[in-house]
């Protein structure tokens, strides 16, 4: 297997620059058996993300997806332009979600480079992103900075 | 007899405002063993593309001993096993700080989850509701903390709660 092959070569510490802003490719739309399966997944026991019969008499008549499903996905749909090199995932800071999200809802994701520095070790340094979240009416469902240790580009060939 | 529904007395869940004084501490129920299945699933549906989390192969070849859990599976589990004890009497998830993410974990491992109340204020436009702070912890089977983040809610008040 050649690992260097696995993952894409675009996307290395040198190609983040401060200032430059991405619309991530691609969009998911929410399914209620998913968001519902990773809530009781994770043991989140709030039943206002599980229980259609008692949200139905709430304020949005229907469950609301869980903010760390929320968060999970728009990272997700950021993933593979700004973690498939990551070494290691160090923080997020600053997480906001300004609108709730419901099954069927299609999200889409955004980031912003915002600082780059040399980490602890040479093969890899340190990206402090801020990553959106978009619903399909382009209103902000998540927002949130996120701190990545990523590898530096291989000076060798593989 | 009457019917069952009758003589039926709510056995209520999750804790109000007027519960939580600052500094309180609570150590969370359950734990949870991440296995290989969890993380599949999850990495899978939240389209998590960083091979380390779903490739054993490329995981050892990075210096793991496998896969390693995807972090954010390790967050939203240490949240959830603190939603019954912090903010199950509803009212929206409003923010996440200071977030760290401090050792890798692997499947087979068991998260355990703790937390201690920062602060708490009443909601200015929602008199039903309050604002509640907490610094949750999550640790792993050595007691070696994987996790750290702070969290804050919209947290039902008693008076209105006990209507619910």
């Amino acid at each position: 297997m050649n690992h260097r092959a696995l993952t894409g070569s675009d996307n290395y510490f040198e190609d983040f620059t401060p200032g430059m802003v991405v619309r991530h490719a691609r969009g998911k739309t929410v399914e209620a058996a998913e968001h519902v399966l990773l809530t009781n997944l994770v043991m989140n026991t709030a039943h206002g993300h599980f229980n259609e019969h008692a949200m139905q008499g709430g304020l949005f008549g229907q469950r609301m997806a869980f903010g760390g499903y929320t968060a999970s996905l728009v990272i997700g749909l950021a993933s593979q332009d700004t973690a498939e090199n990551a070494v290691e995932e160090l923080g997020l800071d600053g997480i906001r979600f300004p609108t709730p999200v419901f099954a069927g809802d299609t999200l889409y994701a955004y980031t912003e480079v915002l600082e780059t520095g040399a980490a602890g070790r040479e093969d890899a340094g340190v990206v402090t992103f801020r990553h959106w979240g978009v619903n399909q009416d382009d209103k902000i469902v998540f927002e949130g900075r996120r701190r990545a240790l990523i590898k530096r580009r291989p000076q060798s060939r593989p | 007899m009457s019917d069952f529904r009758e003589r039926a007395v709510l056995w209520p869940k999750g804790r109000f405002f007027e519960d939580f004084e600052p500094g309180d501490r609570f150590e969370h129920h359950w734990g949870r063993t991440i296995n290989e299945g969890d993380n599949a699933l999850f990495t899978a549906t939240t389209l998590h593309f960083n091979p380390r989390y779903f490739n054993a192969e490329y995981a050892r070849a990075e210096g793991h001993p496998g896969v390693v859990a995807c972090p954010m599976l390790v967050f939203a589990i240490v949240f959830g096993l603190s939603v019954e004890d912090l903010s199950e009497s509803g009212g929206a998830f409003l923010g996440v700080e200071d977030l760290t993410f401090q050792r890798p974990v692997y499947p087979g491992e068991t998260l355990t989850a703790r937390s201690v109340v920062l602060e708490r204020r009443p909601s200015s436009s929602r008199p039903e509701l309050g604002i509640v702070s907490w610094r949750t912890e999550g640790f792993n089977q050595n007691a070696e903390r994987v996790i750290e983040f702070t969290r804050t809610n919209l947290v039902g008040r008693r008076a209105a709660g006990e209507e619910k």
